[in-house]
């Protein structure tokens, strides 16, 4: 492509805005564009009063039919607003969007030196010459398009997975989820009742297995793994294995939801599975209706919240309280002390379901980490942060709130994904704040407890997220990827040393080795930030729109040569 | 996919909205926006920086604030409120209306001439009225969309039939003052999300606040007036001062659950409080690492992914010290110094600690206007006049075909609210393609 | 000389690069707001800080501009999630190389935020007021320091070098990420390595230079670079094992070299 641009002249035509008096009231616009008219390959300038508006626009199309432009600047106010309008225009005027750039001489210019006239004259001037030096090196681009097969892979069949199957499949895809148990449901097959509404576990969660076996779109394949995964956004091939049966699927997207693992409570306050139990343990027993204890204490943060596992699991706090409140239903003569280090009920009503167990005789101890609670055989000395003594609480059954961790073998399923995972083992999202079911690859998404520990509502919510963010991918039969990405062109594949240094610094896994063994940029997942280009070490990749050759010419213009 | 016909309605323009109409757009569905203030941005254009990362907010969010207003399948009424919602899922109309802003909207360039002129000065609601802007006026720097509003209630050729100085300053004959409200029908609606978020206390009821001294004594401020001193671009250009006599404080006291967790106010907790006071905290160090800092809590309540590492680097590099405690009195010396009276549940000592300034993490209530609103989509409420929503399935309100999303139903933080928005996102979506 | 009498009148030729997302944005703020700060510095506009190749600085430097800003998102704030931690790492590398001839001092990298505009404002009139105090480049005017620029020549040679950009480009992972033996390279032990490459490509580099311009003995390099012979000749014979030089002749005992 660089030979092709050889043989074009190149025509620039440079149209300075005054926009009002807002960069005309300071420096001399017509002055201007009459002096850059001298600038290499610049062939046509112009100056308008605003050069956005309806005049504006119809006066640089006209240019460019009139004196065959094919490079447009404009100097105005700032690429950040105004890009895609002037791009729009002169594609209406038949030049190809990328060959327009921006030069801003509002913003960065002549509201920050408006008492300095002369030298925001000569300013405006270096970087209209630096804008049409670069403009003479752009280069036609156009827009990638991606095929998409309209079908999506949940991984994990717990709530958060079947919450987002069952959404896609509404929505009209076809959902295969990927359970690497014989059935379905995940974590709430063995729970009792679910806080904060008391309802059956296995009622709920039969309900929503139900759905999603009554679905249309929707195949549950169980026992099985996914094994390999080739491919990306829109184009996945997946290979699972199905008890030593081995399948094939071709999907769009993909969502993980393989939730979270149990924390072994070995050598945790004298842990012995029967006078000392979990929660977990406790449900069952809860739901069989076979307590026999009379004086239960429950210890909060039970190997969580220290430094080996610095995080909260958010949902032992509730499933202390909503299991104390079900044994004070049983028999409220029963004994139930919580000892805790923060009470995390947040919200509305977490709060509530909080001064509910008070209410109903619960009995909270504060404890601090400098001094963990003591278990003896028969009995508890805790000191208690609020009355600030040590209190001795007998029991006869202690019961330990550990934390959910990730699950031993996320590590496998990132490597298949390229996805990363955060220091405890659960998965890392795009953007904690802004694209919390997002992965940085395009395509691959995330909900519920296996990216970090929630409570049911938000894994629900999850799973519908990671559905919606599927959905923006699988609603269309292509997508558009912007031009300006990352290539390694035909004229410098021998340059290519095959180092991969690209591949490791790619934020977006968009660069691999294909079959020829040749690095090769997946355009549909570059996001044109130009890190390969900065350290590929042959310069052998080139970012376009922000070449090499682009960014060193505005350079010489400035510099001088 | 076949093009569809049926559009969605999104109420609120805050991130959680923002969010949920860019999902749909990005799906191929038109969705119409209706936002009642000037520009969309919501709480998050207001916060100086977000835990547990400490991105600058604006950064993060003014590239979603031009996608939505740019995106082609997002039609945005700004400065505009539902008036009347008709039908059932699947076949909403809706009524819009959209009050003049005395401002042509494709004229106005942003470039604020007429701001320079206009001799009207007001209080600015978006800095916490810590700051003076004009009768004419961009309701934030980097607002979208970026054009300017007259303040009709304010505006002196409004209220006492003279000036109309900006109207001559305007270049581009931007200004009309003949504009007029108008009403938008709109027909079609598949579904409706509400996301129009969160009023704090203070906005609806300051005397529950005055025990604090909030309101009676000036170095005694609310937590977002904290975010906008902090702010680069806030009245005070990033630097902390006391309003008492501009000196920059090096003793700060945060005070938790003010109208939380509390038997008198909200029975609830707020949630963020806890994270964002730290926040704050760590922030007010960056300024100034001779700053101490002291939390006074109840719980703390980081449950959130990174939250706790985010409270422990708090305490261990920002010279931050968390007291557990009750607050009993809040009282100030001849030179305005605050001085807190508490006690200490560490060692169940009534202890005094004399600060520069306070912060108080006020409580997130309902916002403002919602029982009209609930009234207008007939949904219901719950006990504390958030909108209802079905057990485990928070994007879900009682009424078939309406959606929420973000802290119209609940205090959460930003990260939960983007992902409920997306959430009922896809439940809108399944409507709108008839699942 | 004319360093010293033009100091007081002296009005620098800056150049940034600004990121998209944080930096360009809290510039525009800084209009939007009005701030005013002096007209020094033009600005190329790239999408990340860590877009910054090397090789433009030195270039800008070697064409006589005074000084030149990088600016990108706050750590943590990068709209590609870690591109600024890329962008340290090549900063951090082309300061080395122009400390060797004290230039060091005109190069800046720095982090704006969107909110920032009136710091936007603050830190470029500091970085003007800064090299005003230096004073005007010596490889600006019309008389540029000859022997500067060919040392500044070799070190944009040598950033663009396979060997610096390799270690560039894999700093990160080798230091942050275990290998795949489980280990990790200290940053400390890291540093000797950068450093050593450092120098040796910046004084090989600068003998590719030399040879380019005339054949020449061992011996006469060593003379010409002010560089002791028995490190010329052991980067010479690098040189040759890498293609980049070879025999020209043998004259006496004394071989010739040349570039290839
Ligand atoms: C003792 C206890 C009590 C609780 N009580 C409550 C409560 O009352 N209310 C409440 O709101 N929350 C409660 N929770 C939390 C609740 O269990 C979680 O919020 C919920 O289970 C999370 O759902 P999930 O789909 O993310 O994960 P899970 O329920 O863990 O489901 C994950 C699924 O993925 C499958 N899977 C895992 N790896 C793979 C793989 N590689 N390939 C294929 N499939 C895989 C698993 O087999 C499982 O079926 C409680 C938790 C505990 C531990
Ligand atoms: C002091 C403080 C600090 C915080 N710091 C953080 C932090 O660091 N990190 C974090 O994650 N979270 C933080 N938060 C929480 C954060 O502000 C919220 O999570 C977030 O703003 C919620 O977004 P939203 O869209 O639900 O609501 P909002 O941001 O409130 O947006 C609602 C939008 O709806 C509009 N609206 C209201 N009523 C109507 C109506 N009737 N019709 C049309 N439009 C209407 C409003 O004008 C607004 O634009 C903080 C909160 C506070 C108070
Ligand atoms: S430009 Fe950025 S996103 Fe694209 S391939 Fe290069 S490093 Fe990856
Ligand atoms: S109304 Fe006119 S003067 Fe005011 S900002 Fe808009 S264009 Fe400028
Ligand atoms: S985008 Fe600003 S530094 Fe990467």
């Amino acid at each position: 492509m660089s030979e092709e641009r050889n043989e074009e002249e190149i025509r620039v035509g440079v149209f300075v805005c005054h926009c009002g008096s807002n960069i005309g009231g300071v420096i001399d616009c017509k002055k201007l564009a009459e002096e850059v008219r001298n600038f290499p390959d610049v062939a046509y300038t112009e100056d308008n009063l605003y050069t956005c508006s309806e005049n504006g626009l119809a006066a640089i199309k006209k240019a460019v039919e009139e004196h065959k432009l094919n490079r447009v600047v404009v100097a105005s106010c700032t690429p950040r607003t105004h890009e895609p309008l002037f791009r729009e225009c002169i594609s209406e005027a038949g030049l190809n969007p990328y060959l327009f750039n921006f030069v801003n001489i509002r913003d960065q210019c002549t509201w920050v030196h408006m008492k300095h006239p002369e030298e925001a004259y000569d300013k405006a001037k270096d970087l209209i010459k630096m804008g049409a030096a670069k403009a003479v090196k752009l280069e036609p681009l156009d827009m990638i398009m991606v095929n998409i097969n309209p079908a999506a892979l949940v991984i994990g069949g717990g709530v958060a997975g079947m919450s987002a199957a069952l959404s896609l499949s509404r929505q009209g895809f076809k959902t295969y989820i990927v359970e690497k148990e014989d059935k379905l449901g995940g974590r709430l097959n063995s729970l009792h009742k679910l806080f904060p509404y008391d309802i059956e576990a296995t009622e709920f969660v039969g309900k929503i297995i139900n759905n999603v076996k009554n679905a249309q779109n929707l195949e549950v394949i169980t026992s099985s793994r996914v094994i390999n995964i080739e491919g990306f956004i829109g184009n996945y091939e997946v290979e699972i294995d199905q008890n030593g049966n081995i399948r094939k699927l071709e999907v769009g997207a993909i969502i993980v939801a393989v939730g979270s693992s149990l924390l072994n409570p070995q050598g945790l306050f004298g842990y012995d599975g029967i006078k000392r139990i979990t929660q977990y343990e406790l449900e069952p027993k809860l739901k069989n209706k076979d307590l026999k204890a009379k004086e239960v204490v429950m210890i909060q943060c039970a190997g969580s919240r220290n430094d080996e596992r610095p995080y909260c699991s958010s949902v032992c706090c509730m499933t202390a309280l909503k299991n104390a409140l079900t044994i004070k239903e049983l028999n409220p003569d029963i004994h139930v002390t919580i000892l805790f280090r923060d009470l995390y009920t947040p919200g509305t009503s977490y709060e509530e379901y909080y001064r509910k167990a008070r209410e109903q005789g619960v009995l909270f101890v504060k404890y601090d980490e400098d001094r963990m609670p003591n278990v003896e055989e028969n009995q508890v000395k805790v000191f208690n942060e609020y009355i600030g003594d040590e209190m001795i609480i007998a029991y006869d059954l202690l019961v330990l709130s550990t934390p959910l961790v990730a699950n031993s073998d996320n590590k496998d399923l990132a490597q298949l994904l390229k996805v990363p995972l955060e220091a405890n083992g659960f998965f890392l999202e795009a953007h904690v704040k802004l694209r919390p079911n997002d992965f940085a690859t395009d395509g691959v998404y995330i909900g519920g407890s296996a990216k970090w520990p929630v409570d049911i509502t938000e894994t629900i919510s999850q799973g519908y997220a990671a559905a919606s963010r599927a959905s923006t991918i699988l609603s269309h039969e292509t997508i558009e990827v912007e031009g300006a990405t990352s290539i390694l062109p035909e004229y410098n594949k021998s340059l290519c040393t095959g180092c991969e240094v690209c591949i490791k610094v790619c934020p977006y896994n968009a660069i691999k080795k294909n079959e020829n063994d040749e690095i090769e940029i997946i355009q549909a997942l570059c996001k044109g930030c130009g890190l390969c280009a900065a350290t590929c070490t042959n310069k052998a990749l080139v970012i376009r729109h922000f070449t090499d050759d682009q960014i060193l010419s505005e350079i010489y213009a400035y510099g001088g040569e | 996919m076949e093009k569809v016909s049926k559009s969605a309605l999104v109420i609120g323009g805050g991130i959680a909205g923002i969010q949920a109409a860019l999902d749909l757009a990005d799906m191929g569905i038109h969705v119409d926006m209706v936002e009642k203030k000037p520009c969309i941005g919501g709480r998050m254009a207001q916060l100086d920086k977000t835990f547990p990362t400490n991105d600058c907010s604006i950064c993060i969010l003014a590239p979603k604030l031009s996608e939505c207003y740019r995106h082609p399948n997002i039609t945005l009424y700004s400065y505009s409120e539902v008036q009347k919602v008709e039908g059932s899922a699947g076949n909403f109309s809706a009524e819009i209306l959209k009050r003049a802003r005395y401002i042509k909207e494709e004229e106005c360039i942003n470039c604020g001439l007429c701001v320079e002129k206009c001799p009207m000065r007001v209080e600015d609601e978006f800095d916490r009225e810590l700051r003076k802007r004009r009768a004419i006026y961009i309701y934030y720097l980097q607002g979208v969309p970026a054009i300017m509003t007259i303040d009709k209630e304010k505006c002196l050729w409004f209220t006492k039939n003279a000036c109309r100085i900006c109207e001559k300053t305007c270049e581009r004959e931007a200004i009309d003052f003949e504009q007029e409200d108008q009403i938008i029908k709109l027909e079609n609606i598949g579904s409706i999300i509400v996301a129009t978020g969160y009023s704090l206390i203070e906005d609806i009821d300051k005397d529950v606040l005055k025990n604090y001294g909030y309101g009676k004594f000036r170095n005694v401020v609310s937590a977002l007036e904290f975010e906008r001193l902090e702010c680069a671009s806030g009245p005070q250009g990033g630097h902390i001062k006391r309003f008492s006599d501009g000196k920059t404080p090096k003793k700060i006291a945060f005070l938790q659950c003010i109208g939380s967790r509390s038997d008198r106010v909200e029975k609830y907790c707020s949630s963020i409080c806890c994270m964002y006071t730290t926040k704050e905290a760590m922030i007010a160090y960056e300024h100034d690492n001779e700053l101490e800092s002291y939390v006074f809590y109840i719980d703390m309540r980081a449950g959130g992914k990174g939250f706790q590492s985010f409270l422990r680097r708090g305490a261990a590099e920002y010279n931050i010290k968390y007291i557990k405690s009750k607050i009993a009195q809040i009282t100030v010396d001849e030179k305005e110094n605050p001085i807190i009276i508490y006690e200490d549940l560490d060692n169940d000592k009534i202890t005094q600690l004399k600060v520069d300034l306070v912060v108080l993490a006020t409580c997130i209530v309902p916002p403002q206007g919602i029982d009209n609103l609930a009234e207008i989509l007939g949904i219901e409420l719950n006990d504390y006049n958030f909108i209802k929503t079905t057990p485990f399935i928070p994007v879900e309100t009682s009424k078939n075909g309406v959606f929420t999303c973000g802290c119209v139903h609940e205090p959460m933080d930003i990260p939960r609210s983007v992902a409920e928005a997306s959430g009922a996102a896809a439940k809108a979506a399944e409507i709108i393609r008839g699942g | 000389m004319r360093m010293e009498e033009n100091r007081v009148s002296f009005e620098p030729k800056l150049l940034g690069f600004l990121c998209n997302w944080c930096s360009y944005a809290g510039a525009d703020l800084a209009g939007v707001s009005r701030i005013q700060y002096p007209p020094n510095m033009r600005v190329i506009r790239v999408m990340c800080s860590g877009r910054v190749d090397p090789e433009f600085v030195i270039q800008a430097l070697e064409l006589g501009i005074d000084g030149v800003y990088v600016m990108g998102c706050h750590i943590g704030d990068c709209h590609y999630l870690d591109g600024n931690y890329e962008a340290i790492r090549k900063f951090d590398m082309t300061k080395k190389f122009l400390s060797f001839v004290g230039l060091d001092n005109r190069i800046r990298l720095d982090w704006v935020s969107a909110s920032e505009g009136v710091r936007f404002g603050e830190v470029v009139s500091k970085f003007v007021e800064d090299i005003k105090a230096l004073g005007p480049s010596p490889l600006s005017g019309d008389t540029p320091d000859q022997e500067l620029l060919e040392k500044v020549k070799a070190i944009r040679e040598a950033v663009s070098s396979n060997r610096m950009r390799a270690l560039v480009g894999r700093q990160r992972k080798i230091t942050e990420e275990e290998n795949v033996y489980g280990e990790k390279v200290p940053e400390e032990e890291f540093d000797v390595l950068m450093d050593q490459a450092i120098k040796e490509e910046y004084d090989r580099h600068r003998i590719l230079l030399a040879l380019e311009k005339d054949s020449k003995s061992v011996k006469d390099l060593g003379i010409e670079l002010n560089l002791d012979p028995s490190i010329v000749l052991e980067h010479t014979l690098t040189l040759k094992s890498r293609s980049q030089v070879d025999f020209q002749k043998i004259i006496g005992n004394t071989p010739i070299f040349m570039r290839i």
